[in-house]
């Protein structure tokens, strides 16, 4: 393998792999503080792709302003869905099971309703940036280019938030022990709220910086939710910057996996790796960081 | 100053509280004592709003609270040291200190600050350290100064001695008489009859989710039944 290659494949492991941590590690923050597995975060990663769908194509707006608008949404509907639909569940004492049962519900629901609205056909979004970048020999779209620095961007910045504000001082708390948070005066369910707003606007910013390069369907969500998922359980249950590790690392197996031995193989060989993981470290590889 | 009037909490379809009645006078302390499963801890969730009593009033200062949310309290003066201490693991001791004052302006929290480090000088050399990596005693010295951070007019505390080694539960003792002697009242629980009644101005005694015995720290302490059943004592035949 030549260097070129080898810098290609890392690349475009790092790509993916940041959709991967973005995803996961939203899933892992409501885990994280909540304790609920979000079985409709893929259904937010949808919502946001029809989202920019309808800003940037159908209305015409400059794709920031889309983008914006489009997270914005989310997080809206993010603290919706927790206010209407898991916060009442949670005052109850059998919440686990019943909260998990209502997320797969909503997904289910969220997904037969973008079908019954926008129709079952794959919608394309235009690539944001035009142009190749060109390291040394490596040429890479900057479309490509600008899904990892957004990413990390967004990730950065969400880490910022959580480790060195007030918000995320009282999330962190939340999360370690939300009844000894209720009792210095946190409001813990308001907590929640922001957390799956946070949450859905790492979906969102998944969805929008993917869109031009996977079309935007109802089922735009199901195979990151997954995904994100496998992120959550190699990072350590609950883990931020474990599911952020865990999703640049499933990433660069895939890249490798898809050179090395083929593309229909490569989700074979990331899922062998993580039931090889679970089966020698069930607590995840970066578990005891959580936020 | 803080009233319980014929409280009842429920867990699920168990009734664990039935018709609490207690009080708390200002500047007062209050002991708690019963055996594992008395209710004693749920006596001051319900007080603190961590449990949503049935039925009954909790009232602060003449003030109605049992429908108000935890979140109130603090800014009410009231706080509590939860059992076992829990203190925010992952989090350094500053930031488990300095959260004790969330419902406050930050210029009078870091006066009460400086306040809770004179009188807890042993937390000073952890301030940086990870909360969770501390041992029980200073733990506890953590969790008090936390619960101290709200500058309450009523400290609740929830078993307060459980797990120390007797040096540490004696410091923890002078701990809370140098809280009370600075006009703090306290509401505590306990298992040691002892220790529970002969620091305490005024005790209860809880059984199955009943008050079945109140009076003066003295009086309880002397008292047959306490002396026969919870001290290992037998009545001197007459």
């Amino acid at each position: 393998m030549s260097s070129t290659q080898f810098i290609e494949l890392v690349l475009n492991g790092l790509i993916t792999g940041s959709i991967y941590a973005l995803v996961g590690s939203g899933i892992a923050l409501v885990y994280g503080t909540t304790r609920v597995l979000n079985f409709a975060h893929g259904e937010l990663m949808m919502l946001a792709g029809y989202g920019v769908l309808l800003f940037s194509v159908t209305l015409g707006w400059p794709v920031l302003l889309a983008a914006l608008a489009t997270i914005l949404l989310v997080m809206l509907l993010g603290a919706i869905i927790q206010r209407v639909t898991i916060a009442p569940l949670m005052k109850r004492e059998d919440w686990a099971f019943n909260v998990v049962a209502v997320t797969i519900g909503l997904s289910i629901f969220l997904q037969s309703a973008a079908q019954l609205i926008w129709g079952e056909q794959f919608q394309g979004v235009p690539y944001f940036f035009s142009g190749v970048a060109v390291i040394g020999d490596v040429r890479m779209p900057w479309q490509r280019i600008a899904i990892l620095l957004v990413a990390l961007a967004v990730m950065g910045l969400c880490a910022l938030v959580l480790f060195r504000t007030r918000l995320g001082r009282i999330i962190r708390a939340t999360a370690q022990d939300a009844e000894a948070a209720l009792a210095v005066g946190i409001p813990s369910g308001l907590v929640h709220t922001a957390v799956f707003s946070i949450s859905a606007a790492l979906a969102g910013t998944g969805a929008i910086l993917l869109s031009p390069l996977v079309t935007v369907s109802p089922w735009m969500g199901a195979s990151y939710l997954l995904k994100g998922f496998a992120v959550v359980i190699l990072g350590g249950l609950g883990s931020f910057g474990g599911a952020v590790a865990a999703g640049f690392l499933l990433g660069l197996i895939e890249s490798f996996s898809v050179s090395f031995v083929s593309s229909e193989w490569s989700n074979v060989v990331a899922f062998v790796f993580l039931i090889a993981v679970i089966w020698v470290r069930p607590e995840g590889l970066f578990a005891g960081r959580g936020a | 100053m803080l009233q319980l009037e014929r409280v009842n909490v429920h867990y699920g379809a168990t009734r664990v509280l039935w018709d609490v009645s207690m009080e708390v006078g200002a500047g007062e302390i209050v002991a708690i004592m019963g055996p594992n499963g008395s209710g004693k801890s749920t006596v001051l969730k319900a007080a603190m709003g961590l449990k949503k009593p049935s039925s009954g009033v909790v009232r602060l200062d003449g003030e109605e609270l049992q429908a108000r949310s935890a979140t109130v309290r603090p800014q009410r003066g009231m706080s509590i040291v939860l059992e076992r201490r829990r203190l925010f693991p992952r989090m350094s001791v500053e930031e488990n200190v300095m959260l004790g004052a969330y419902t406050r302006k930050t210029a009078e929290a870091r006066e009460t600050y400086r306040w809770v480090l004179d009188l807890l000088p042993e937390i000073k050399p952890h301030l940086n350290a990870t909360a969770g990596k501390l041992s029980g005693g200073q733990q506890q010295m953590v969790a008090i100064a936390r619960g101290l951070m709200a500058n309450p007019r009523v400290l609740l505390m929830d078993e307060p001695f459980l797990g120390l080694s007797p040096a540490m539960v004696k410091t923890v003792c002078s701990i809370m008489q140098m809280i009370n002697e600075r006009g703090v009242a306290i509401l505590f629980n306990e298992q040691n009859a002892k220790l529970s009644f002969a620091m305490s101005h005024r005790g209860y005694l809880l059984e199955s989710g009943r008050v079945v015995l109140s009076g003066s720290g003295e009086d309880m302490l002397d008292h047959p039944e306490v002396r026969r059943v919870y001290l290992g004592m037998r009545e001197e035949a007459a």
